[in-house]
């Protein structure tokens, strides 16, 4: 198509041309997985906002309060039944969640047992195979009660919950705002990487310049960010002290579960003794 | 040029595109109107080749884009350059360091030589009346600065339609005016423009055909821009304007 007849006067005549252009091939892998990580989490971080019916049943600062418990018990017992039984139970609620859940926290959990088992092969080898068996079920059973609570309750319940065990308020502050950053600066980068990938229309000899441009982009966005979230912090008054108004009741599965963490205590005495 | 035939899309279970049916001719100029969250955004990305469909069929040139094609990188790259993308928020398309290296990124990928890629840069910084920026860093330079580069940035690509997501937002009443003026002439080269809006005091002056969103993301109406802008009770349906801006306007 050719338009100068109908030419503005100041429009230079290859903007009136069509592009006559066959781009030449190029490989994107690095640009389309970026884009698709940033996505993933940023997926993560909206479905947990939307949780409300799927999220975790038991009341948050009691499940923070039992998977403390668990990982601390876990870690000091040195009976292995204790550890399997454990696990067992972590495996049974486990199957009681929705299949995308549980993939992606047996993944982390299966993930982080097998860089252990790495670990400990040497011992294992060596001839100490209790100690290397015993320690990469420990972690396997502590990654998957911290995968458990992690993703099944609000990240905005679990901090209300840090604040009922008298948590200092700039560290429950901190996490906000992290949680908060993570998904601005991950929004603006997808976008930007979105940006890239339609202006990469041929060969890009310099992908990995684009790559930190548009980290140096998003560095600068966020000492933006910080320095107006403060001032807007001054404005309003804020003195960093978190107030919480939420006022739930215990249900019966709380109870249920209060129960079911005693009977691991029981159960932690009961084994150390033998 | 661009046709859209059902076209439905959902971001996880939420939907933001439900059958839409659309066809622009080369040399329209559209504007997409609508309530925030009514799937303007998600079209103008789908059209791009950003989000491929969940069901029906967009075609470019007679062409069919599917996830399939856009997974080809030789399409998808012909395709960024034929449709031009300018994004809401200038920041998220400007990552090098200096405003010559934003506008020459695209025509150096392209093939040309260093002199041709000077030249092409020089018309359009001039085009766009950013001459004196040429060197300065983007992230430093003002909101409207920064839109006219990101506008030069997707003209020296040549692209045949140029797509822009809410172009006035943020943007002083001059530099408003000034964009006005640009996409027209722009338009008066043949080329064809589709622009997502909230601006209804400006769209009467970029388009004249509007495409009216409602909030179960579907379009409601297809037709003149200034026909549209008269219906008040359509408007009102949509939850695009309320009763005091109908009272402002004189409706």
């Amino acid at each position: 198509m050719d338009n100068a007849e109908n030419k503005p006067a100041d429009l230079p005549d290859w903007l009136l041309k069509d592009e006559n252009y066959i781009p030449l091939v190029d490989k994107d892998t690095f640009v389309n997985k970026s884009i698709l990580s940033v996505f993933k989490v940023l997926s993560r971080i909206k479905k947990q906002d939307s949780q409300g019916l799927t999220g975790s049943r038991i009341h948050v600062p009691i499940h923070v309060l039992g998977t403390f418990l668990l990982i601390m018990l876990v870690s000091l017992t040195r009976s292995f039944i204790f550890v399997i039984i454990v696990n067992v139970w972590l495996l049974a609620v486990l199957s009681m969640i929705d299949s995308e859940r549980l993939v992606r926290i047996l993944k982390l959990s299966a993930g982080v047992t097998l860089c252990t088992a790495v670990v400990m092969l040497p011992a294992f080898i060596l001839g100490n195979t209790y100690s290397s068996i015993m320690i990469t079920t420990k972690v396997f059973a502590t990654i998957t009660a911290m995968g458990l609570l992690s993703h099944t309750a609000k990240w905005s319940a679990l901090t209300e919950a840090l604040k009922k065990f008298y948590m200092p308020d700039i560290f429950i502050f901190i996490l906000d705002i992290t949680i908060k950053y993570i998904d601005l600066l991950g929004e603006l980068s997808l976008n930007m990487f979105y940006a890239l990938k339609l202006r990469s229309v041929g060969k890009n000899r310099s992908k990995y310049s684009s790559m930190a441009g548009i980290a140096g982009s998003v560095f600068l966005q966020s000492k933006e960010l910080a320095e107006d979230m403060y001032h807007a912090m001054e404005c309003r008054g804020f003195t960093g002290e978190y107030h919480i108004n939420n006022k739930s009741e215990l249900k019966w599965l709380d109870y249920l579960y209060i129960v079911i963490n005693t009977g691991f205590l029981i159960l932690f005495i009961y084994f150390g003794r033998m | 040029m661009i046709e859209l035939n059902d076209i439905c899309f959902s971001y996880s279970d939420t939907i933001a595109l439900n059958h839409i049916n659309l066809s622009i001719k080369t040399g329209e100029a559209i504007a997409l109107m609508g309530a925030n969250g009514c799937g303007k955004s998600t079209l103008l990305k789908l059209i791009n080749g950003i989000i491929s469909t969940d069901k029906g069929s967009y075609r470019f040139h007679g062409e069919d884009v599917t996830h399939k094609k856009l997974q080809d990188s030789q399409f998808s790259k012909l395709l960024h350059q034929r449709i031009g993308f300018v994004f809401q928020n200038s920041d998220t398309q400007l990552f090098c360091s200096s405003v010559y290296d934003e506008v020459a990124f695209g025509p150096r990928q392209m093939g040309y030589t260093e002199s041709e890629v000077e030249s092409r840069v020089n018309d359009c910084l001039a085009l766009l009346g950013i001459q004196e920026f040429s060197k300065r860093t983007p992230y430093h330079l003002s909101g409207g600065e920064k839109r006219k580069v990101a506008i030069a940035c997707v003209m020296s690509l040549n692209p045949e339609v140029l797509v822009l997501d809410e172009p006035m937002n943020g943007l002083d009443p001059k530099t408003q005016r000034w964009l006005v003026d640009f996409l027209n002439k722009w338009n008066k080269a043949g080329k064809t423009l589709i622009t997502s809006t909230h601006n209804l005091d400006l769209v009467q002056e970029i388009s004249k055909r509007s495409i009216l969103f409602d909030e179960t993301h579907t379009i409601v109406a297809d037709g003149k821009t200034e026909e549209l802008l008269m219906d008040e009770e359509l408007l009102k349906r949509v939850n695009l304007v309320d009763q005091s801006y109908c009272y402002h306007k004189g409706l």
